[in-house]
């Protein structure tokens, strides 16, 4: 790589892009001129508002049931209330027609009451709209003007009695905010500037990636960079770096903008702007923060640029990225998350939760320095993948696609193609979703056989029917040395015990809520139903028909892409299917196991006997341990002593090794 | 020069079938010498020079340019290489000067000698008045021109010309020809590409026709018309055609009598 080249690069793009009007608009203007126009015009509004309803009439109608010297004391009090029109009413009907149409304000009621002591009360209540401003206004100003007569009734009624008033102070209650004003203003923007610097990142970097390589597509100069001399990395290094520059630019714009108008509202309101000074220092701090963070997500939107054909498909692939960053940013407005050693791995919500911390003044920099390590582990990933994909030339030249929705076309490649076995793998998930969760809720175990059978078994093998296609051959249900069955039998245990430790990892990171753990063992070990037919449903039943489906019909659609390929993806869908967060990790491990199981012995067979050995020793562990007193003293609330790890290992290690001498022969791929 | 070895290259079709677009194919083109490739749109001219100029890669074969090998040097290659095609587009934003010049740059070309090109082809050329304009604002006529600069400012010693002149009026298609003379008077080897029979007939030193992917022929337009006892170029090309369609139908008919 050619420093000065990249700087070439990176000096031109910089050059068109001010000269390009779109991204001067923005990514420089609307920042410098939005906030502050939109503020103005906010505050002015408000502001004018208020004076509006200030000094509007509002009629109010009065229903006196008393009729004595009291209630006219009040109603003369009452009317000297600025701006309030009152009229005399004798029923509460009509004028309730009247406050709900809006046509009056509100309605005050005078009743009269005794109290305990044989003092006269009187009962005021003031009718208003919630739903109507002007009502609301009305009634506030009513109520403080009912308190002032109360105040002044009190007094007299405490003059005739000759008490002095002070008697009635017992306690005088003061509050006093000790939160100095950074803190004050941290909490108040903690909760959403983590939100907003991300969102504008997401954007800004957006509008330039978007151009940067999709454009010159659409613009045909791709080929005139091509065949110059620069090295394909040091064309991406030169545009990934005006990506950073131009995103980092209008961050900085948008928030010295903020800032200003935020500045000019509070000196609007009257707020003495120096009691709340913004924490600048940690500015500074979220500065260098906003770094990784836009070079992640710079990297990814050049990767889209890269994969896209024009300007406009880009920005519709950004979509899912933009909506994915918002929800994920939206974390800082959540009370209860608080940054962990597993959140802080997590993109963009561990920034939104760093930064809020920040604000309130109060993080720690183990967690910053894993935040910004595995920001930049990703960084490099995220710009590696963009190098990649613009040195292949199918997706640097990728022409129109064939884009018609035929997939039930009468070419049986159909149904074995990508596309295809996404659809239907998507289908069968949301069917799943809406449809088996419900079943399952009505009754768990009948809900489940209902799901295995009807959602998962019988689509797969009407896809395969319909298209005609082999059944046999498609699903290998092929003969194979029964050798291998025992060797899965051998295998079945280190490869558990590796599952449960692995599983007790991941548990350490993401730790899984209590109510979680009680819900998975309810499942299985359902006491009530027996050990036999809880294997029969919860192992042998998805045993089946998930083999069926994952390693029998979708893995063929991926064997284009090769063995590793085909089985990590099928095992990553396999993972999603189960609808579980904190299962996907763990179940996606197993998927590889089952699809290496496949393509090695190229018989279903294998993997179907494993995955419901799987299954039931899950089952049987949970229902054993307890009793055999022996393992008990290994095992400590259902967890493993991590040295198991050791042993397991070198057992599948040597199985493995027989294993694969077995099945030499077979490494095919449909 | 130029030396194609075997050169294929194989695309994947919507339907999964893989397409040759080029088709071992292999030719030479020598310094100071204008070679034309010939051949009817999608015979894979487009597809060869862009494995030239190291935009796409090879499947199968290679080549060299000035002794370097595409595969194993793009890097080099593309140094020793210019390329013009009639649709290579330039940035808009920036003005000619600019432009030559930031092209230049990324070939190592350092800002004098850049200097001293961009006077000397703007004379040439007669761009003075344009050289500070965005290129926006061009007509095609002076794009082209800025192109024709864009791709020999490094002074390369091959220049590839894919169709330069498509689309093109006669006059500023005049300025490509008298560009491409003088590029062979330098003593450059120039690769050029067209589906116009009388273009190459012109410009032509030594012309190879190909047709779906593979060689038709190779020669002068007088060996042409001395195989063919033709006169007219379009005959001549179709006459090859056919004489390659009879070769393969009794090729598959020794293959699959049954067929018949």
């Amino acid at each position: 790589m050619n420093f000065k080249k990249i700087l070439t690069i990176y000096r031109k793009e910089l050059l068109d892009l001010f000269r390009d009007r779109r991204t001067v608009i923005s990514s420089f203007v609307l920042p410098i001129v939005l906030y502050p126009l939109l503020m103005i015009v906010f505050s002015s509004l408000v502001s004018r508002q208020e004076a509006k309803l200030e000094n509007q009439q509002q009629v109010a109608y009065l229903i006196d049931e008393i009729h004595n010297e009291n209630s006219e004391r009040i109603i003369r009090e009452l009317k000297t209330t600025k701006n309030l029109q009152l009229v005399a009413a004798d029923s509460i009907s009509i004028p309730e027609k009247l406050l709900k149409e809006n046509t009056i304000q509100a309605i005050i009621t005078l009743r009269d009451s005794v109290g305990k002591s044989g003092y006269p009360t009187v009962l005021s209540k003031i009718y208003y709209n919630k739903a109507d401003e002007k009502s609301s206004f009305a009634d506030k100003k009513i109520f403080k003007q009912l308190q002032k007569i109360k105040d002044i009734l009190v007094q007299e009624r405490l003059q005739e009695l000759k008490i002095d008033e002070e008697l009635l102070k017992t306690i005088d209650i003061g509050e006093e905010n000790v939160a100095p004003p950074e803190k004050m203003m941290g909490f108040a923007l903690g909760k959403f500037l983590p939100y907003l610097l991300i969102i504008l990142t997401i954007g800004g970097a957006g509008v330039i990636a978007s151009d940067l390589v999709a454009g010159e597509k659409e613009r045909g100069t791709l080929e005139t960079i091509l065949v110059s001399a620069a090295r394909r990395n040091e064309l991406v290094i030169g545009k990934y770096l005006t990506i950073i520059t131009i995103s980092l630019i209008t961050v900085i714009l948008n928030l010295f903008s903020m800032y200003l108008s935020f500045h000019y509202i509070m000196s609007q309101a009257n707020i003495q702007f120096s009691d709340f000074r913004l924490p600048l220092a940690n500015f500074a701090l979220i500065f260098f923060l906003m770094i990784p963070l836009v070079t992640f997500f710079s990297a990814i939107f050049l990767s889209i640029s890269t994969y896209s054909r024009n300007i406009k498909e880009a920005q519709s692939y950004q979509m899912p990225v933009l909506f994915g960053g918002i929800m994920l940013s939206m974390v800082s407005f959540l009370p209860a998350f608080e940054l962990n050693f597993g959140f802080a791995l997590i993109p963009v919500v561990n920034f939104s939760l760093l930064m809020r911390d920040i604000m309130l003044g109060d993080f720690q920099i183990l967690y910053l320095a894993e935040v910004v390590v595995s920001m930049i582990i990703l960084d490099i990933i995220a710009i590696f993948v963009s190098i990649k994909l613009f040195n292949n030339e199918s997706v640097l030249f990728r022409t129109a696609e064939d884009k018609s929705l035929k997939f039930w076309g009468k070419n049986k490649k159909n149904v074995f193609s990508q596309q295809f076995v996404i659809m239907f793998f998507v289908f069968v998930l949301l069917i799943l979703f809406y449809v088996g969760g419900s079943w399952q809720n009505i009754n768990l175990m009948k809900g489940l056989v209902k799901t295995e059978i009807l959602i998962i078994l019988l689509p797969t093998i009407a896809v395969l029917k319909i298209s005609k296609s082999d059944v046999k051959r498609v699903l290998r249900i092929h003969y194979t040395s029964p050798l291998n069955f025992l060797l899965v039998l051998l295998m079945a245990l280190p490869v558990f015990v590796l599952a449960v430790l692995s599983m007790q990892v991941i548990n350490l990171i993401y730790p899984i809520p209590e109510s979680y753990i009680e819900a998975i063992n309810k499942l299985v070990q359902s006491e009530n139903i027996g050990i036999w037919k809880n294997i029969l449903i919860v192992a042998v039943l998805p045993g089946i028909c998930e083999e069926v489906m994952f390693r029998g019909y979708i893995i063929n659609g991926f064997g284009k892409l090769g063995f590793w390929k085909a089985i990590i993806i099928t095992a990553f869908l396999f993972g999603l299917l189960h609808l579980d967060p904190f299962r996907m990790i763990p179940v996606t491990f197993l998927g590889i196991w089952l699809g290496y199981l496949l393509l090695k012995t190229n018989s279903i067979f294998v993997p179907i006997f494993a995955h419901i050995l799987n299954n039931s020793i899950a089952i049987a562990s949970g229902k054993i341990i307890d009793k055999i007193p022996i393992l008990n003293n290994f095992v400590s609330d259902g967890n493993f002593p991590f040295w198991t790890g050791i042993p397991a290992i070198v057992l599948l290690v040597i199985f493995l090794h027989i294993f694969n001498k077995i099945n030499q022969s077979n490494e095919g791929v449909v | 020069m130029i030396e194609v070895k075997h050169l294929t290259k194989s695309f994947e079709q919507k339907n999964g079938e893989p397409l040759l677009a080029v088709n071992d194919l292999s030719f030479t083109a020598d310094k100071g010498e204008i070679v034309v490739l010939l051949g009817v749109n999608g015979a894979g001219k487009t597809t060869t020079m862009r494995m030239l100029s190291t935009v796409l890669k090879p499947s199968n074969g290679t080549a060299t340019v000035e002794g370097y090998d595409i595969i194993g040097e793009p890097q080099k290659v593309r140094a020793n290489l210019g390329f013009l095609s009639g649709d290579t587009g330039l940035y808009n934003r920036l003005t000619t000067r600019e432009l030559i010049t930031f092209f230049g740059k990324l070939y190592d070309v350092d800002d004098e000698t850049i200097k001293k090109r961009i006077q000397e082809m703007a004379d040439f050329l007669d761009m003075n008045d344009f050289l500070d304009k965005k290129i926006d604002l061009l007509s095609t006529g002076m794009k082209q021109k800025v192109s024709i600069v864009r791709s020999i400012i490094h002074d390369p010693p091959v220049m590839i010309f894919d169709e330069p002149t498509a689309g093109l009026d006669i006059l500023t298609a005049r300025n490509i020809v008298s560009f491409i003379h003088k590029c062979k008077d330098d003593g450059k080897c120039v690769l050029f590409s067209t589906h116009i029979m009388r273009e190459a007939e012109k410009i032509a030193d030594r012309i190879i026709m190909i047709h779906e992917g593979k060689l038709l022929a190779e020669g002068t337009w007088e060996d042409f018309r001395m195989q063919t006892n033709l006169q007219d170029l379009d005959d001549i090309f179709v006459n090859f055609v056919n004489q390659t369609k009879e070769r393969e139908q009794n090729y598959e008919f020794q293959e699959n009598p049954d067929d018949l």
